[in-house]
């Protein structure tokens, strides 16, 4: 009986990975001189903790997929170069062949199990590889101590929340002791709490394992400060490599404490909170922020009272009274499980409450983006996506169409089908087909999952601009920076029931995940406001 | 519009603070019984029902149905799906009442009619339609409410088994065609929650305007396509874990080529029945499964996979099974003393016997219900 691949000693650069002129074109990809990746040469030492950035659709997933052979054996394409892993050939070897050098792990953690318990799920991989009962057994306990899941081994993946999925998924492609862990936005889905603790696993596994680590994100917040390097992806081809504050210094999507620094003329540029905190401890004092124009309370367009909804015959709303009138941004915040979305589909009629009511005008058209933007769409093509939505409705605005192509920045993918197109602009899809109807109060659950800075940015030019026009937002999100930048209003729901509710400066200022810059520079919320009072104050001493 | 529940103090006893740290509570959702003891119990039940179909008796299977359910149905999808193996077994019932009223005739009382027509000869010649008669549509209601039960009892061992302690427990011969199957069943709840998020999304997209026209495709194309994008998804995470790493084996091969010929040999049979050829046919079937059996043996020695920490029957185990088999053993010993009230033909004019004696036995059907009640 073999004692598996963890007995095997294995040479110290087992986790290099080396891409060597690495150029890819996906099967059917219409502009052969536009490939998903084209000359790419990197390489990453043993031990090395690498964040992968860049926009949508820039070839961080396609990258990633070429460490352990999914591109091009499962992908199929056009396949030139080479990757090493280990000394490995991704050409020679399957991903099957590489299982015991390079564990992958999905950016959503459900296409992952196999086995519906935990415990079982993590020991598939072990299984496959033949490794004895006795090795299997220690490496699975290993596993369960190393990402701290062993209270949840008799769970079924089905049942856990965000954030211990996500790391039951780490632990099972940990389990056969892989010397290059692969993850691909494994924070996308999280709460900041969930995020943490997957992040902290990441980083105890580099630190006392020596594992190689390469994660995409979008979220830099939090992965910036732990990378050794930061490689950025543009168009399928590395555009920059080095430090992550190098990198960041120029990258639209950096953490807003590096935009902060960038601003002030920081050097270095800061990473964290905490580095950041301690370069303003020696500023001037800044002006306060002008304060908002007075809110006057518009004409109310949604009313909850009482409301009280079960889902599954649990309760997860209890007794929530909440008011929304004309012109407000709402944002809806609180862990994995707490029930936003359960809020917003109430609000959207899509289910019933328990108790209490839902009330709006016979006149006000409410309409939901649900969190999974797949389940909505259908048609060939984006512009036909956005027509489809005027089609039900009676309408043909072809006008329309065009702004909300532009409005969200779809206008360069109108003709692509949507089910090609990245997570994040499939999202902006979707915002866009239910935008396009007109409806004056907006639902959007998670609406900036796995979107850039850039998609970031037009998305909250959008909601400001609808909003402007007397309409309505609600967000149900964990982006406290998006809440920051876009809200006029916070709420946060805990427990069944609304544990705080006003603008949206007062209720994040007393939260433990207040946005960056509210943690350096009080009382200002946002880089732009940091901009506006310098900019005021220059024009003042002019 | 401020709450008054706006935390002041950003650190000490800040509501949202607690709220976002909470831990949750830990929890298992491993099943008490094995797998084994919960086909034991399913085939328990499926034959209690065929061996006192009267429909009182068949009520009680399924109310213990439902009881295990309540008390061991887990928190996955298949678990959820109860109601939906209900509703199947309900259209199943209904459509052979149906069948079964439309063809029968000249065995009870008319109640109404309804026009018929005689199907061609090829078709079988019989007639559908006519006389809607009240011995024949009771009788079709009573048989269909063993169908229901027995898709119930499915469906609730569905509901309260571990598909993986399933699988384990098969010959390793079978591994991977029972991992597609355990897979492709684990597909029936997702694609339901797909289809029902499709629609919610239809309708949300419009602001709550239903429009009929063309809904089957907006709800059809979106819960396929992500079922395929699922289904890719998870093969490619199979792969990059190991699945299919070892190359056949020589006792693989071999397997395959008896595996063959087993087939072969079992059709060559079936053909030779038809023909009337009895010796050749018991010869061929005979060969056929000699070579199944060892293409079954020979793939399990060659599979070197080691199974995980493989769950043994416990004496808890043990006990259910020993006391759910009293309950078909129970009708065969009532069945055979001559109880008449196990069968019984409804006219709807009188109600069904009961014997307490039968009720007592179906309700050994119930134990692993109370053992779930006695476990914390």
């Amino acid at each position: 009986m073999s004692a598996g691949p963890m007995s095997a000693p294995r040479p110290h650069d087992a986790g290099r990975l080396v891409y060597d002129g690495v150029g890819f074109a996906y099967p059917g990809t219409e502009h052969p001189h536009a490939p998903a990746l084209s000359g790419v040469d990197l390489a990453i030492a043993a031990g090395e903790m690498v964040l992968v950035i860049g926009g949508s659709g820039s070839g961080k997933s396609t990258l990633l997929r070429c460490a352990n052979g999914l591109v091009p054996h499962s992908s199929g394409g056009r396949f030139s170069g080479s990757v090493l892993v280990g000394g490995r050939s991704t050409r020679a070897h399957k991903p099957r062949e590489l299982a015991d050098l390079v564990g992958f792990v999905h950016q959503d953690p459900e296409a992952q199990f196999v086995v519906d318990h935990v415990e079982t799920d993590l020991a598939f991989v072990l299984e496959n590889l033949g490794t004895d009962a006795r090795s299997m057994r220690r490496r699975v306990e290993e596993v369960l101590d190393a990402l701290a899941i062993a209270h949840l081994r008799d769970r079924s993946p089905a049942t856990l929340s965000g954030g211990e999925r996500q790391r039951c998924a780490i632990a099972g492609a940990l389990a056969s002791a892989p010397a290059l862990l692969v993850l691909d936005e494994p924070t996308s889905q999280l709460d900041p709490q969930g995020a943490d603790d997957v992040l902290a696993a990441l980083t105890r596994l580099n630190a006392d394992l020596g594992t190689t680590i390469v994660l995409a994100e979008h979220r830099l917040e939090r992965a910036a400060p732990l990378a050794d390097r930061a490689v950025l992806v543009a168009d399928g081809t590395i555009a920059a490599t080095g430090a992550p504050g190098a990198v960041l210094a120029g990258y639209d999507g950096a953490p807003p404490v590096t935009h902060l620094g960038r601003l002030l003329g920081w050097d270095p540029l800061p990473l964290t909170v905490r580095e950041a905190r301690a370069r303003a401890a020696g500023e001037p004092q800044h002006p306060a922020p002008p304060a908002p124009p007075p809110h006057a309370p518009g004409r109310s367009l949604l009313r909850a009272r009482g409301l009280g909804v079960a889902v599954d015959g649990h309760r997860v709303l209890d007794r929530l009274d909440l008011d929304i009138a004309e012109g407000e941004v709402v944002a809806l915040l609180g862990r994995n499980g707490s029930g936003k979305t359960t809020l917003l589909r109430t609000l959207a009629g899509l289910l019933a409450p328990a108790t209490g009511s839902v009330e709006h005008a016979a006149t006000t058209r409410v309409a939901y983006v649900p969190q999974d933007p797949n389940s909505l769409l259908f048609a060939p093509t984006v512009a036909d996506e956005l027509g489809a939505t005027l089609r039900l409705l009676g309408r043909r605005d072809p006008a329309a169409i065009e702004v909300w192509l532009e409005r969200l920045d779809l206008l360069t993918t109108r003709d692509r089908h949507p089910r090609s197109l990245s997570g994040g602009e499939r999202q902006r899809v979707a915002i866009a087909a239910v935008a396009v109807g007109g409806a004056d109060v907006l639902l959007l659950d998670e609406p900036t999952r796995g979107m850039d800075a850039a998609s970031r940015t037009a998305l909250e030019a959008a909601i400001r601009e609808h909003a402007g026009r007397g309409g309505v937002v609600v967000l149900a999100t964990h982006d406290v920076e998006l809440a920051a930048r876009a809200a006029s209003r916070a709420v946060v729901i805990g427990d069944r029931d609304l544990v705080a509710d006003g603008p949206a400066r007062d209720v994040l200022a007393g939260s433990l995940f207040a946005p960056q810059v509210l943690r350096v520079l009080p009382p200002f919320l946002t880089v732009a406001e940091v901009a506006r009072s310098l900019s005021a104050a220059a024009s003042g001493q002019s | 519009m401020v709450s008054a529940r706006v935390p002041a103090d950003p650190v000490a006893g800040d509501p949202v603070i607690a709220e976002l740290v909470v831990p949750r509570a830990p929890a298992s959702d491993r099943p008490v019984l094995h797998a084994a003891t919960w086909i034991v119990w399913a085939a328990a039940a499926v034959v209690s029902v065929q061996l006192a179909p009267n429909v009182l008796y068949a009520s009680v299977v399924l109310l213990v149905a439902v009881l295990v359910v309540e008390t061991h149905g887990r928190r996955t999808g298949l678990a959820r799906a109860f109601p939906v193996f209900l509703a199947l077994g309900a259209s199943f019932g209904l459509l052979r009442v149906v069948l079964t009223v439309a063809t029968t005739h000249g065995l009870g009382t008319p109640l109404a009619t309804v026009p018929d027509f005689t199907l061609p000869r090829l078709l079988g010649g019989f007639t559908v339609g006519g006389t809607i008669e009240r011995q024949v549509l009771w009788q079709a209601l009573a048989d269909a409410l063993v169908i229901v039960v027995v898709i119930a009892v499915f469906g609730a061992w569905n509901a309260v088994v571990s598909h993986h302690e399933v699988l384990q427990s098969t010959p390793r011969a079978f591994h991977e065609l029972g991992l597609v199957v355990t897979i492709a069943l684990a597909f029936v709840p997702s694609t339901l929650a797909a289809l029902r998020t499709s629609r919610e999304a239809d309708r949300a997209r419009t602001g709550g305007v239903v429009v009929r026209r063309g809904r089957l495709v907006r709800h059809a194309v979106p819960v396929l396509e992500s079922g395929m994008e699922r289904a890719v998804a998870l093969a490619e995470s199979m792969d990059a874990r190991g699945f299919g790493h070892r190359p056949a084996g020589r006792g693989e091969r071999v397997a395959a080529v008896g595996t063959l010929g087993g087939l072969l040999g079992l059709g060559g049979a079936f053909v030779a029945l038809v023909g009337g050829a009895q010796l050749a046919a018991a010869i061929s079937g005979g060969i056929g499964l000699v070579l199944l059996l060892t293409a079954v043996t020979s793939a399990s020695s060659a599979a070197r996979r080691v199974r995980y920490r493989p769950r043994r029957l416990s004496a808890l185990d043990a006990a259910v099974m020993a006391a759910v088999v009293m309950a078909p053993l129970g009708l065969v010993v009532l069945h055979a003393i001559g109880d008449e009230s196990l069968r019984w033909a409804p006219t709807g004019t009188g109600l069904p016997p009961f014997h307490p004696l039968v009720v007592l036995s179906l309700l050994a059907l119930s134990v692993p219900a109370a053992i779930r009640s006695a476990t914390p």
